[in-house]
């Protein structure tokens, strides 16, 4: 009686073991499904059931191009790294054994390494023999790291594989090459399918490698869902739901099929007597192949069309545009944009300063002050923008770029505080930046995990201008800081506060005016407010690099994206406030209709523009921010 | 005699350093079943390899019908191997085993299922066309691995020691069967094996090899009662070898302190020879008949005989005989001219 009631606690804990087990692996995935049919734009909160996201999918070409760009990689990668693979182990098997186990040893170097390492390693490689980066050198980087994967499932299987096999096959009148295909492939098949997983599932999610080695605006999958995650995107629910799917579908052929088949073959017996099953299946099977000869081809037919139309590169912050518009204006210009996205101002310039160029850059006030100090950019020609009238002039002729020879407004606003009304007490509002350190909301508080931004608020909570340079005032707002952080106990988020503030998980939080806008749309709850002591007002512009040699469709890309409509449509889909006067009007009427942060509260007395700062300043700025963030 | 098909002419091959084959010389017949016969390692294998094209000789030349083949490749020799481990193709069935070569050669369906038919009926295995070969005995193997090679009607199949993975009575069974397959089918059988009474039993010619020498080709009967030299008698069954006999002149041979009549000659008077005596051949007498005395050391019994050990003055002497003897007893040897095979000294 006992033991059987001690067997089912074993039962119940094995079960409940098990199922833990499963709720762990298979929970993210479950989450990412439901919400991908989720009728707001939340990743955390469901609120309702809809298809909007996999509409947005199927008509959004990034994603749609990115798709392409990795299941032809991945394809193409396959093909490539089985074959090397497979008859470097063939070969390999053939070899002397000093020369198997240093090469098998060397094979292994790959596997291990990082693949930042890899990243890197191919990235200067390229770099060092000119080769342009793109589509070529994304698919010989995956190669590159494809291949060893199928040597190390393969060689087993051909070193087990008994020599006298080959030596039979050529006794009984076949070639060399006859060997190979009818005796050799047959018996290590099994090898060269793991080695064929392997590789398509390397390739197909591979983001580190791609990420460095790519250019051109040759995205995969998981560099856009990389760019996209900088603002809260539920496409990319839809997209994992899809490609979930896809393999779920997947293995269930693999292993269904073989079991279906072998059935149908033993009944196909009787036929297969008179020869007519055989002859269906060598006709099914020619089939086969000639159609997956002809997907290849269509394949690099389709990569290598693209060329001779005009094209214009830009380089944009990731999520900062709608992609719509990028088709249309391809469309309307019969032109070719290569759009790729950073996600910062300081990795923009990086990449910039590592010799990449590009025709059209969206940088940040500061940055353009930077580059126009640096002589990078290219006047703009402002006769030649017809939608130039309609630019609100209140934000233009700002002291970064006074005249606006260098720069089209693209986006702007303000840093304000976004919080809960239902939380956080009205008269607590009058206290400014300082209401931040209430410690009524210890413990509620979202701060932006930036040094510029951190320091913004310290320096005008204690009434200083945000572009000082005096040691002891940059000292102060250090200790404002760290005071802050042991008494309020704040956590620093990313773009991710967009998602917690819709949910409403903590009261307050450092937002820009644009994403607040978003936020708020989302969550009536929340309002905005900019503190009196003054704030960062920030403009991102469109500007054109000197080096551009498409002086001309660049002014024209401007001149599209200050085109009422497509501000409009723009705005509605950033939610950052539009510098397009009639666009302005627009959102204010239908998408941020009452929403208060999509009016930038502009021109307070205490505000700022970011300003270029000397090296040392920017120095102590970073070493001090090093130390806020140890604490 | 038939004709000649293959010709070895001074056929050496080294591996590296090593020198595998020294000039190897052999004419072989057609329908003739020659058996290379020899320890591991005497090159026998690697004449065969030769033979069937998996290995190019060193030097020499390898004759097929009179033309020089030793540059041919294997798929195109008209010769068919059986494997020592059958290297049958685990991922087919057996009929698709045996029309492999014919459907390589693109012969049409109808041909390819009679002669797989056919085949698979000469070796006894008729009906098992859509069994998988993984699932088969090592019997039933062998007979597909030799239905695989016979299939293509080649005019000479190679055997590599194929027998060597059954076990004892059922090699004795495919020995007969082999042989009787050969004679059906008419064509010549190269075969090695390191087993000598599998070669004596099965072969019009055994050409004994070793260290990459032959050492003596001739019929069975030839090699077993007449060896060449030490090595051929050592090889070929037991024996009692005597390393320091003297020809005295033709037909007497003098060795333990006596001489003996023969049926040797040809050598040189006075020659050193060596004499080989075959233990069924001394017969265990009483002391007072015979020359050569000596007292029973051990005795074994082994089936249909029994093993016996006679210790003499001048040497152990290897006896089989169906009598008994009691240890410790005093015996005298004998044995009659024809008994005394006098061999070359090495």
């Amino acid at each position: 009686m006992e033991e059987r009631t001690i067997q089912k606690k074993h039962k119940i804990g094995s079960a409940l073991y098990i199922t833990l087990c499963f709720l762990f692996l298979y929970l993210p995935i479950l989450v990412t499904m439901i919400f991908s049919f989720n009728s707001s734009k939340s990743l955390t909160r469901f609120q309702g059931f809809s298809l909007t996201w996999y509409e947005r999918l199927f008509t959004d070409s990034e994603i749609m191009g990115a798709v392409y760009v990795s299941i032809s990689i991945a394809l193409l990668a396959t093909v490539i790294s089985t074959i090397l693979g497979t008859i470097t182990a063939i070969g390999l098997s053939k070899s002397r054994k000093i020369i198997k186990e240093i090469i098998i040893n060397v094979n292994n170097i790959p596997i291990m390494n990082p693949d930042i390492v890899t990243a890197i390693g191919l990235m200067i490689l390229f770099s060092s023999l000119k080769i342009e980066k793109g589509y070529l050198t994304m698919l010989l980087a995956h190669v590159c790291f494809c291949t060893p994967y199928v040597i190390t499932s393969v060689y087993p299987k051909v070193r087990n594989l008994d020599p006298a096999l080959a030596n039979a096959a050529m006794d009984l009148g076949a070639t060399p090459f006859q060997a190979l295909t009818k005796v050799i492939l047959p018996m290590i098949k099994e090898g060269i399918f793991a080695g064929v997983l392997l590789a398509f599932t390397m390739s197909f999610d591979d983001f580190v490698v791609s990420y460095f080695i790519t250019g051109n605006g040759v995205k995969n999958i998981s560099i856009v869902v990389y760019n996209m995650t900088r603002r809260t995107n539920p496409t990319i629910n839809a997209l994992s739901t899809i490609v979930i799917l896809v393999i779920m579908i997947t293995l269930v052929i693999v292993n269904i099929v073989p079991a279906i088949t072998k059935k149908r073959s033993k009944k196909n017996f009787e036929l297969e007597k008179e020869g007519i099953f055989i002859a269906q299946n060598k006709r099914l099977k020619k089939y086969a192949g000639t159609a997956a000869a002809a997907a290849l081809i269509v394949i690099i037919v389709l990569t290598s069309y693209a060329g001779n139309k005009e094209t214009l590169k830009i380089f944009n912050a990731g999520e900062y545009i709608d992609p719509d518009l990028i088709t249309e204006f391809e469309k309307e210009y019969n032109c070719r944009i290569i759009y790729e996205t950073f996600d910062s101002n300081e990795s923009m310039y990086t990449k910039i300063m590592s010799g990449e160029t590009y025709d059209v850059l969206v940088p940040s006030d500061y940055m353009i002050e930077r580059l126009i100090k640096e002589n990078q950019l290219a006047e703009i020609d402002w006769s030649s923008l017809s939608n130039s009238d309609n630019l609100n002039k209140d934000i233009m002729g700002k002291a970064f770029d006074s005249e606006n020879k260098y720069s089209v407004p693209y986006f702007y606003g303000t840093v304000g505080i976004l919080y809960d009304k239902t939380v956080v007490k009205e008269e607590d509002l009058k206290d400014g930046w300082n209401l931040l350190k209430n410690t009524r909301y210890k413990n509620n508080i979202y701060m932006y995990d930036s040094e510029r931004d951190a320091f913004m608020i310290a320096l005008k909570a204690l009434g200083y201008s945000m572009n000082t340079d005096k040691k002891e005032e940059i000292d102060e707002a250090y200790n404002w800081l760290i005071e802050q952080r042991v008494t309020m106990n704040p956590v620093d988020v990313g773009d991710d506060v967009m998602d917690n503030m819709i949910a409403g998980n903590k009261a307050l939080a450092v937002v820009y005016s644009g994403d607040a806008a978003y936020i708020m749309a989302e969550n009536k709850n929340l309002e905005f407010f900019n503190p009196d002591e003054g704030t960062n007002e920030w403009f991102d512009c469109m500007v054109i690099m000197k080096s551009s040699e498409k002086m001309v469709l660049a002014h024209k890309f401007i001149d599209f994206m200050l085109d009422v409509e497509h501000a409009t449509i723009n705005s509605a889909f950033v939610g950052y406030t539009s510098p397009v006067e009639g666009a302005y009007q627009n959102m204010l009427e239908t998408d941020y209709k009452g929403i208060s942060s999509y009016t930038p509260v502009m021109g307070n007395k205490g505000n700022e523009i970011f300003r270029y700062q000397s090296a040392e300043t920017k120095g102590y700025f970073a070493d001090l921010w090093t130390k806020v963030k140890a604490h | 005699m038939n004709r000649k098909i293959i010709e070895l002419k001074q056929l050496s091959k080294n591996f590296g350093e090593q020198q595998v084959l020294k000039g190897i010389d052999l004419n072989i017949y057609e329908n003739e079943f020659l058996t290379l016969l020899g320890p591991s390692g005497c090159g026998k294998t690697t004449t065969l390899r030769i033979i069937a094209g998996f290995d190019e000789p060193s030097g020499g030349e390898v004759l097929f019908h009179g033309t020089d083949i030793s540059k041919v490749p294997a798929y195109k020799r008209d010769v068919n191997t059986v494997f020592q481990k059958y290297a049958l193709f685990p991922f087919l069935n057996v009929y698709d085993n045996i029309a492999f070569g014919l459907k390589i050669k693109k012969k049409d369906k109808k041909t390819i299922d009679e002669k797989v038919k056919n085949t698979l009926k000469l070796v006894g295995l008729e009906g098992f066309e859509k069994r998988g070969v993984t699932l088969l005995s090592g019997g039933q193997q062998q007979r597909i691995a030799i239905a695989r090679a016979l299939v293509n009607e080649p005019k000479v199949l190679l055997l590599d020691e194929p027998l060597g993975a059954l076990d004892a009575k059922l090699r004795k069974e495919m020995q007969s069967e082999l042989k009787k397959i050969q004679q059906e089918v008419g064509i010549t059988f190269i075969f090695v094996t390191h087993d000598q009474e599998e070669a004596l039993s099965m072969s019009d010619t055994v050409v004994v090899m070793n260290e990459g020498i032959i050492q003596q080709i001739g019929s069975p009967v030839d090699i077993y009662n007449e060896p060449e030299n030490r090595f051929v008698a050592g090889f070929i069954g037991e024996s009692n070898i005597i390393e320091n006999a003297v020809m005295k002149h033709d037909l007497l041979v003098s060795f333990d302190g006596f001489d003996f009549e023969c049926v040797d000659k040809g050598f040189k008077d006075n020659e050193e020879t060596e004499v080989v005596l075959r233990p069924e051949d001394i017969d265990i007498v009483s002391p007072e008949n015979s020359r050569i005395k000596g007292q029973v050391k051990s005795i074994a019994f082994k089936g249909v005989h029994y093993e016996i050990h006679v210790e003499t003055p001048f040497r152990n002497y290897l006896i089989h005989t169906t009598d008994y003897f009691e240890p410790g007893l005093n015996v005298g040897l004998s044995f009659g001219p024809e008994d005394i095979h006098v061999m070359y000294k090495m």
